[in-house]
């Protein structure tokens, strides 16, 4: 508890701070960043197809403020050149960007863009530099579940755990729940290892195998087969040990509180039985 | 008909000489009286699942390739354990049922044992002559929480796999036999040459459940001849047993009970899931999961291993691993100094007399405290063995909830012990409370004030030593009205006008 | 001790006593609801043949079976406890300690008997004791030390030789040029794919240049490659949990933390020594080899380790 009640306390601190700095900066800066940006647009606009354009318009809009002007990063936010539009993709998809607050942890959300938006953003930011990989399609047509079951077992399930649920990390990372993911979005967290996910392909795992994992985590980790009743969100047995003591002993000891006591009004017998063991 | 039948058998074992008795022996009407039962009924239920799971349990480790209903696991290699309990789940008829059923009730069989346990120790009824019972019980929870673990481990899928692993190491850890326990248990260095399956098996299908049986019987005919403990009140006294009769009330009584707990059990097997080992898929030493914990049972000793400082000890040429602490040196402590208490709580109170009558725990005051903070202490435990868990749930850090488990494993029972003691002693001036009713005598002195002193009520008293309540020293001539002092209890009864 | 019911008082009951009187004011409605509930676990019983005879589901099968068992449950516990005597009986219980004449008695019965048998007795007794205690040490050896072999140095040594190939569990050996910064992968010597002690860690923690993690252990990290041993020093889990940026190191089962770039020194939790790391090198075809087996037992201490670190 206290330990939420700190975080809280230094997110709102921080935040002040933020804002603070923020206003101060946007007092200061905010006329010369509409210029840049004026001329910015003019520079690029008529080498860039419709689709590039949107792109570069959305992510002035909504992502340059922090990842800078042609996606060259700031002391607030990451460079993204080079990343490849699987990355921005994914971030952008996922709900985690943009932030409200740039110091926020990425939270995952609904995608605030429609998807004709987002892929421009991405392949926006893809045209400034070569780099990264493509957005995937996605298709798990052909994929061996079973395999990816394995391979999950073998690479994923140390973080996310077995039935994709996710878990605290150290310190206050945590790897997400892979639930609710579309194919090419688990196919893009593969192969850019978003944040502290570590790779694993290329080289740990081969292509083939990539979509294994996906067809598992797309199929049966999002759709398990809960035969025998209610799942318990698939924390392990702490959960189970919870309702087998409160729920089932729990039960069986208010039965014995009916089955146990007397059925008799009590005070009537105790006064009977007091008067017999006076006798 | 029946009488021919029961002519022929008494004529053979002399049924009605001793039946009689049986019909009579009286069984005490609280409610409290009932948890032992649980426990039993649970054992029976664990007994019939555990027959039908058996019929098709292949307890082997031998290496075969999965085909069945289970589709993300098809063509993979597994234990024909993993095997054949995936196969019993989806492809025998209420397979599932049984199997979730025999979990729950494992669940239940020990969750009661330590719910009957927490009841006799809290009202005094280990003490003696019920010494010996004290110890069989205390053994039969560890037979529980042994064979619940190995239970828990023969499926062979990858959250019960990476528990073995640890018990290895575990056992690995063990003071200059620990290398030799651990290969000879699993036939070499881990995992061993597949054999801990069957003989993890052969323990938790024979071996344990036939001991647990003869210390059940044991158990049992050491109440019979003792005869129930009782709360005092309702005429209950050292040498009689107040009560219902076998025949017909506790007999009908007890049944619905059995019924009820196996309803109980069937009820979560049916819409509860327990332990989806096609989840988890089979064990595979280099694979792991995240977030997996053993049963509750054994969650204490898997809290305590994540609490402990990363101290070893070192010696010259040899060592005692970290994890011999907190899994092999904390649970033996708890184990014997729970065997010892009866004989540790008469050492200090210096009570070794015959007790039959139950104490209210509010009246124990020292015994009620330490057994709530010691309680605390193993709760925090089991909080501990969830610490990503929680940390996930609440947003907190990991480092930050292990470091409090950390100071709360000691803090928590430094706080409750006084806190209990002191509850304990407030309650036990308020005589009268719950069942166990007596007669309070309200004296108001002359200055206003109020003070209540309880009498002797009933001969069940007599072994009690009840604390002196000091009374204010009143003169009280002036509101007797000449009325002659009755002092029943060393005090004056104001008589009525 | 006689064989009547005895009211508290320890007299015995006439059967007409109000102890034998019916627990309940109002038997008659009891009853019925008793016979129904019954009924309702009939149909419950019934339910669940017919459940089983179609092959239902888990829930339809436990949920019936169940209901019977409750309603049977209840119809008998309201039988019982309602339609039965009300009580209250006692019976009497004689204590258990025992009288001296009865302690004595018993001890002279043993005594007097057991001198005619055993005393001046002392050979057979000799005897008895000696063949009693060579057959319980003998019999320890068919019952335990056929069970498994003698750990010997079983605990000292992994399957990684000089020069064995750094290969993934589907038999790929690994160049250097597969992996990327940040890549975790599971590894094992080409002879013990899946082996439970050599299973081992590989983590490219830079893009080129040796890494080291610690003095005397220049060598072993060729162009940002480390590799530590994947059980636990702790309780032996494997610790398949790698933060990229922070370079950490977290073992599932026990949240011990792990400083890759330090030797996979523990820095929180419980595990009390490093992982061991295995020394690396890149072959001329640029292949990831071991230079040797790891220089310290693999996994959690145990007693013969000694061991300074």
């Amino acid at each position: 508890m206290r330990g939420v009640i700190l975080k809280k306390l230094s997110l709102f601190i921080a935040s002040l701070l933020a804002g603070t700095f923020g206003i101060a900066a946007f007092a200061g800066a905010s006329t010369t960043t509409h210029h840049a940006v004026a001329a910015h647009v003019t520079k690029h606009s008529s080498t860039l197809s419709p689709q590039l354009q949107l792109g570069q318009t959305l992510f002035d809009e909504n992502c340059s403020s922090c990842h800078g002007i042609d996606a060259q990063g700031s002391m607030l936010a990451p460079k993204l050149q080079g990343r490849g539009a699987a990355t921005i993709d994914l971030w952008v998809s996922s709900g985690w960007m943009p932030l409200a607050v740039p110091t926020d942890q990425p939270r995952r959300g609904v995608d605030k863009f429609t998807r004709v938006q987002t892929t421009a953003i991405a392949d926006y930011v893809a045209s400034i530099k070569a780099g990264g990989f493509a957005i995937p399609s996605g298709s798990i047509a052909g994929a061996n579940v079973s395999q990816g079951q394995e391979l999950f077992s073998e690479n994923c399930a140390g973080c996310h755990t077995i039935t994709g649920a996710g878990d605290a990390l150290s310190g206050d990372l945590n790897a997400p729940s892979l639930h609710g993911l579309t194919t090419t979005q688990i196919t893009e967290a593969i192969e850019t290892a978003p944040g502290n996910m570590p790779h694993f392909y290329p080289g740990a795992l081969t292509a083939t195998q990539v979509k294994d994992v996906v067809a598992y985590v797309a199929n049966d980790i999002a759709h398990p087969n809960n035969s025998g009743g209610i799942g318990l969100g698939g924390n392990g047995p702490v959960a189970e040990g919870f309702v087998g003591l409160f729920l089932g002993v729990g039960a069986c000891l208010l039965f014995a509180l009916w089955v146990g006591d007397r059925s008799e009004d009590d005070e009537e017998h105790e006064t009977e039985a007091v008067k017999e063991a006076h006798v | 008909m029946i009488d021919g039948l029961f002519t022929w058998f008494d004529n053979r074992l002399a049924i009605s000489r001793s039946g009689r008795h049986l019909l009579n022996k009286i069984f005490p009407d609280h409610w409290s009286f009932m948890i032992g039962e649980i426990a039993l009924y649970s054992f029976i239920v664990l007994l019939a699942t555990g027959v039908f799971l058996t019929l098709y349990f292949v307890p082997s480790g031998q290496d075969v390739i999965y085909h069945g209903v289970y589709k993300p696991l098809e063509g993979q290699v597994v234990s024909a354990a993993f095997k054949s309990t995936v196969d019993l789940s989806f492809a025998v008829r209420g397979g599932l049922l049984m199997r979730q059923m025999h979990h729950w009730s494992a669940n239940i069989f020990i969750g009661s044992i330590v719910v009957h346990m927490l009841r006799v120790f809290f009202t005094g009824a280990f003490r003696r002559p019920r010494e010996l019972n004290w110890l069989i019980g205390t053994t039969l929870m560890i037979l529980g929480i042994v064979n619940g673990f190995l239970g828990y481990s023969i499926p062979d899928d990858l959250v019960s796999g990476t528990g073995i692993r640890i018990a290895y190491s575990i056992l690995e850890s063990i003071p200059f036999v620990g290398s030799y326990l651990a290969t000879l248990l699993f036939g070499g260095v881990f995992p061993g040459d597949g054999s801990i399956i069957p003989r993890f098996f052969i323990l938790h299908v024979l071996v344990v459940p036939l001991i647990i049986l003869g210390l059940l019987g044991a158990h049992l005919g050491m109440l019979m001849k003792h005869k129930h403990s009782q709360f005092p009140g309702n005429g209950a006294r050292e040498e009689n047993v107040v009560g219902a009769p076998l025949w017909p009330n506790f007999f009908l009584k007890t049944q619905g009970f059995l019924f009820l707990t196996v309803a109980v059990t069937t009820l979560l097997g049916a819409f509860v899931q327990i332990n989806p080992i096609w989840l988890y898929g089979p064990y595979v030493p280099f694979h792991v999961s995240y977030a997996v914990q053993p049963d509750w049972y054994m969650g204490w000793l898997d809290g305590a291993l994540r609490v402990m400082p990363s101290w070893e000890l070192h010696l010259p040429g040899h060592m005692i691993p970290n994890v011999f602490f907190p899994a092999v040196l904390m649970p033996g402590i708890t184990f014997n100094v729970m065997m010892a208490w009866p004989w540790i709580e008469a050492k200090f109170s210096g009570d070794t007399a015959e007790h039959h009558l139950l104490d209210r725990p509010s009246h124990r005051p020292v015994r009620t405290a330490v057994g709530a903070a010691v309680l605390s202490f193993y709760f925090v435990l089991f909080g501990a063995s969830a610490t990503d868990v929680l940390a996930n749930y609440l947003s907190i850090s990991l480092n930050t909830v292990l470091l409090m488990f950390r100071v709360l494993c000691v803090v928590v029972p430094l706080i409750v012990y006084p806190i209990t003691y002191f509850i304990c002693k407030e309650m036990s001036q308020a005589k009268g409370g719950g069942r166990r009713k007596s007669f309070n005598v309200v004296i108001r002195s002359a200055e206003g004030g109020y003070s209540t002193v309880p009498t002797e009520a009933y001969a069940g008293y007599a072994r009690e030593t009840l604390e002196p309540v000091s009374v204010e020293e009143v003169d009280l001539s002036s509101i007797l009205n000449g009325a002659e002092p009755t002092t029943p209890a060393g005090v004056y009864q104001i008589p009525r006008d | 001790m006689s064989d009547h019911l005895h009211n508290v008082a320890g007299e015995p009951v006439s059967p007409d006593a109000p102890q034998f009187a019916v627990a309940t004011a109002n038997p008659r409605r009891l009853e019925i609801v008793a016979g129904l509930t019954f009924f309702g676990a009939l149909l419950a019983f019934l339910g669940f043949g017919a459940a089983f005879w179609r092959n239902a589901n888990n829930e339809i099968l436990g949920g019936t079976l169940g209901l019977g068992f409750l309603l049977f449950g209840v119809a008998m516990v309201i039988w019982g406890k309602y339609l039965t005597p009300r009580g209250p009986f006692s019976e009497p219980r004689p204590l258990m300690e025992t009288t001296q004449l009865e302690h004595d008695e018993l001890v002279a019965d043993f005594a007097s008997r057991g001198r005619v048998a055993f005393g001046r007795r002392k050979f057979l007794g000799a005897m008895i004791t000696a063949s009693g205690a060579v057959f319980g040490v003998v019999a320890l050896f068919p019952l335990v030390r056929s069970l498994g072999p003698l750990p010997k140095k079983t605990f000292y040594s992994t399957k990684w030789r000089k020069g064995s190939y750094v290969a993934t569990i589907d038999g790929r050996r690994l160049k250097a040029t597969d992996l990327v910064t940040g890549t975790l992968a599971t590894v094992f010597p080409e002879d013990d794919l899946g082996g439970a002690i050599s299973q081992t860690v590989l983590i490219r923690v830079q893009d080129s240049g040796a890494v080291t993690t610690k003095p005397g252990r220049e060598s072993w990290g060729p162009e940002g490659f480390l590799a530590f041993s994947k059980v636990c020093t702790h309780a032996g889990c494997p610790v398949g949990l790698y933060e990229q940026t922070t370079k950490q190191l977290l073992c599932p089962c026990h949240q011990s933390l792990f400083d890759v770039t330090t030797g996979a020194t523990p820095i929180f939790g419980p595990a009390p020594r490093p992982l061991p790391q295995l020394p690396l090198f890149v072959d001329g075809e640029g292949y990831l080899r071991a230079q040797g087996d790891y220089d310290e037992p693999v996994g959690p201490g145990f007693w013969e380790r000694g061991g300074t670190n």
